[in-house]
């Protein structure tokens, strides 16, 4: 791990006692979950001891929480079940939806699906109204993440949820709502039957969990594409991951248990880290009216342009002296985009010089102290 | 068992003054490339020919498409010496060049086992009876055939057909040594295999400005080296740092000057090295008009920072051609992997198209350059690049 990591909202360093135990699981409970016998019975109570658990983190039925790959997966379940519904159909997303969901719905679009993309308002948060208001009569799904990755920007999905159920007057049914929970699960945490979605996408290794398990929260049915062996309702056939549910069932306790003292501590960071951004002559965070303490944003996420260098020369140079960053979007390829920060409106001389800043559990005050003078005396030096 | 490839060579012929410099050149460079393994060059009445190992005949093959100087080569088929072998030999190197579209043939057939009891003209002409029954449609000609099949009567009977094309052009070394100015992109690699092939041997210059450009940017570099390498038989690589210059430039120059003036003070870098390396001319991968800044008149000025000859040999070079020839030599796939070579922050959106020459060159020279191009140069960072038989190939990195 670098000396000083500061890309968590990317992946979290796992919890090594979780990482060994599921290891330990993996052997014990290697059984089959949806085999009959002894073994594979004891799998299943393992498994479903972690449903359960994981449940009670996101205020679910352990019966709508469905076991997946991860936070795409999760994502794309709800997403192509959409291809399924019979006639002329269209969806709404934000224009700042993960690469899961945005790039799954160009894939619905190349099939037939007309995609609505709703943009956000220019400190990167999507208004309820305009959702509502995009929808039209054959909308079947609505998809709004619950934090941006890039951003930090906390979407009002409980506003959201209710502007779409007035919207048709509880005389029709809704379309169905889905959230991307995934960075909000383990920092500002996710309620679903608070917010009142219909589907929501967790992914373990945000929190401190392994690789390869994600969950999917259902309030309501879906048909699901992929078809097999019936796992999991059918919602994601496969064989479980009794370790990575295990696992993901942990960390996720272990972020509810300490979610209130985290995020004071993190508004602590975030003060810092954005009072100190501001002090460097030149740098914006982003949006640019983005303060300290402001409870639209998660404080575990900050986006900083340091105007006149790219993201891409920041993050190497803090690179260099061990310090890990990300330029939020894939910025290497050929076609540069900032897909999330061009919705908002953000001019490109910024957002082609931010860097995305974000903190976890072991995140600390030095960390900052030594971000903000290695990035000072960087731009200092290179800025052009 | 052997394997035994004829060698064509084109232009040598035509050199009567320096022919045996230039044979000496082409076969030490043969035997260098193959010299982890035993092969034994020869020639013969103005004829090459390569033994190697059956075992080595891939690292032969591939060095022998790799060779400046070489037109041509052939993989010979060994026989016992009887005319029924020997026949469904030249049958079979006959009918891939029937289904190539070859209408007429020749058989050019040599006798060296005097004790064989047919002369070369009776084989040639018993040969040419069988091909003839064999494929019908085929017709004899032996001043300008499609294809010719060769055979040739020593301790055994080897036959060949026309083969594969080589490099052409001229042995390595024969033009003298000179410098690539190489970059990330697709041209200035296809400039130095083209000046490799008319017999110039290469170092290459690199410009390097970290952090504006990547680690990754360099490997590219490194690695577009190394395939250029596997052409002239080794590559010695030249990094020079290049981020001070850049910011001196972006500090002191008008915005639309900056490209002019980065490149006139990468010949001046080029001029320091070729001095110092004892090298005969710099080599670029401009092309008249390819982009804003590849004009005659500023080539003229940046040109006007080194007394070597620049040598352009894209500059009347349609891209669509050298990207044709990027791909054959195998250098465009790493090309255009996605790492900047220059970042977009030093380019200017309006860049001065013809510079004026007297005003530029003051303009320029008042800057002051000279210095900090020169620190540049001591600071070169240098790697030998060997030739391999494996040169790099572009690695798709999913993302």
């Amino acid at each position: 791990m670098a000396p000083c990591y500061l890309d968590w909202a990317a992946s979290a360093p796992p919890y090594p006692d979780l990482l060994e135990q599921a290891a330990a699981i993996a052997y014990s409970a290697y059984g089959n979950p949806s085999s009959l016998h002894a073994t594979g019975k004891s799998a299943r109570a393992e498994l479903e001891a972690a449903r359960s658990a994981l449940a009670r983190s996101i205020g679910a039925e352990p019966g709508r929480v469905s076991f997946t790959s991860g936070g795409t997966e999760a994502d794309s379940i709800p997403m192509l079940s959409t291809l399924l519904a019979k006639g002329e159909r269209s969806i709404v997303i934000s224009a700042i939806e993960h690469a899961a969901v945005f790039e799954q719905a160009r894939v619905l679009e190349e099939l037939g699906v007309k995609v609505i993309r709703v943009r956000p308002a220019p400190d990167g948060i999507v208004d309820p109204a305009a959702v509502a208001d995009a929808v039209r009569r054959d909308t079947v799904l609505v998809s709004v993440m619950a934090v941006n990755n890039e951003t930090g920007a906390v979407q009002p999905i409980g506003a959201i949820a209710d502007a779409l159920r007035s919207a048709r007057g509880g005389s029709e049914r809704a379309p169905f709502f889905h959230c991307d929970a995934v960075q909000a699960l383990g920092t500002v945490g996710f309620d679903a039957a608070a917010t009142g979605v219909d589907g929501a996408a967790f992914s373990a290794h945000k929190l401190g969990g392994p690789r390869g398990i994600g969950a999917l929260f259902l309030g309501r049915p879906v048909t699901p594409l992929a078809r097999g062996g019936g796992q999991e309702g059918g919602i994601r056939p496969g064989t479980h991951n009794t370790p990575g549910a295990w696992a993901f069932c942990r960390a996720a306790e272990r972020a509810a248990s300490a979610r209130e003292a985290s995020l004071a501590r993190a508004r602590l960071l975030e003060r810092a880290l954005l009072d100190g951004a501001r002090a460097i002559p030149g740098v914006v965070p982003l949006p640019a009216g983005r303060l300290p303490g402001d409870e639209r944003y998660s404080p575990y996420i900050a986006c900083l342009a340091f105007p006149g260098l790219s993201g891409e020369v920041m993050a190497r140079l803090l690179d260099e002296a061990g310090i890990a960053v990300s330029t939020g979007a894939a910025c290497s390829g050929a076609k540069k985009e900032r897909r999330v920060l061009d919705a908002m409106g953000v001019a490109r001389d910024l957002s082609f010089s931010s860097i995305r800043v974000s903190t976890g559990r072991d995140t600390a005050m030095p960390d900052i102290e030594l971000f903000l003078e290695r990035a000072a005396s960087a731009y200092a030096r290179y800025r052009v | 068992m052997d394997a035994l490839y004829l060698i064509k060579i084109g232009e040598i012929r035509l050199k009567e003054g320096n022919r045996a410099e230039f044979e000496n050149r082409l076969k030490r460079d043969l035997k260098r490339r193959l010299s982890s393994f035993h092969s034994e060059v020869s020639s013969r009445e103005g004829r090459y020919y390569l033994t190697v190992a059956e075992e080595n005949s891939a690292e032969a093959e591939f060095a022998l498409s790799r060779i400046p100087g070489i037109n041509g080569w052939a993989r010979a088929v060994k026989v016992r010496k009887e005319m029924d072998e020997i026949a469904e030999a030249a049958v079979a190197a006959v009918a891939p060049l029937v289904k190539a579209g070859a209408a007429t043939f020749k058989v050019e057939a040599r006798r060296s086992d005097k004790g064989f009891p047919l002369d070369s003209y009776g084989i040639a002409r018993e040969l040419g009876g069988v091909i003839l029954e064999a494929f019908p449609g085929l017709r004899v000609d032996v001043h300008k055939p499609d294809a010719t099949i060769y055979v040739e009567v020593r301790e055994r009977a080897y036959v060949y057909s026309d083969g594969s094309l080589g490099v052409r052009g001229l042995p390595l070394g024969s033009g003298g040594r000179g410098l690539l100015l190489l970059s990330g992109g697709i041209d200035s690699p296809v400039a130095g295999y083209r000046l490799l092939s008319r017999g110039l041997a290469l170092e290459s210059l690199y410009f390097h400005a970290y952090p504006y450009t990547s680690h990754e940017a360099w490997e590219k570099v490194r690695d577009l080296a190394a395939n250029l390498a596997s052409f002239s038989g080794g590559m010695t690589l030249h990094t020079a740092p290049f981020t001070e210059v850049q910011l001196k430039i972006k500090r002191d120059a008008l915005p639309e000057k900056t490209t002019l003036y980065l490149r006139a003070c990468m010949m001046m870098a080029a001029d320091m090295v070729a001095r110092s390396r004892g090298l005969n001319s710099i080599v670029t991968g401009e092309s008249l008009g390819q982009v804003a800044s590849q004009t005659a008149e500023n080539m003229r000025f940046t040109g006007s920072y080194t007394d070597y000859p620049v040598l352009r040999p894209l500059v009347g070079t349609d891209k669509e051609d050298t990207i044709l020839t990027a791909r054959a030599i195998g250098t465009y796939d790493i090309s255009i992997l996605p790492y900047e070579d220059c970042c977009v922050l030093f380019s200017p959106k309006h860049p001065i198209l013809k510079a004026d020459f007297d005003a530029e060159r003051k303009a320029f020279d008042a800057l002051g350059f000279r210095e900090i191009v020169a620190e540049a140069v001591a600071a070169i960072e240098r790697v030998e690049l060997p030739f391999s038989f494996t040169p790099p190939r572009a690695i798709a990195v999913p993302r």
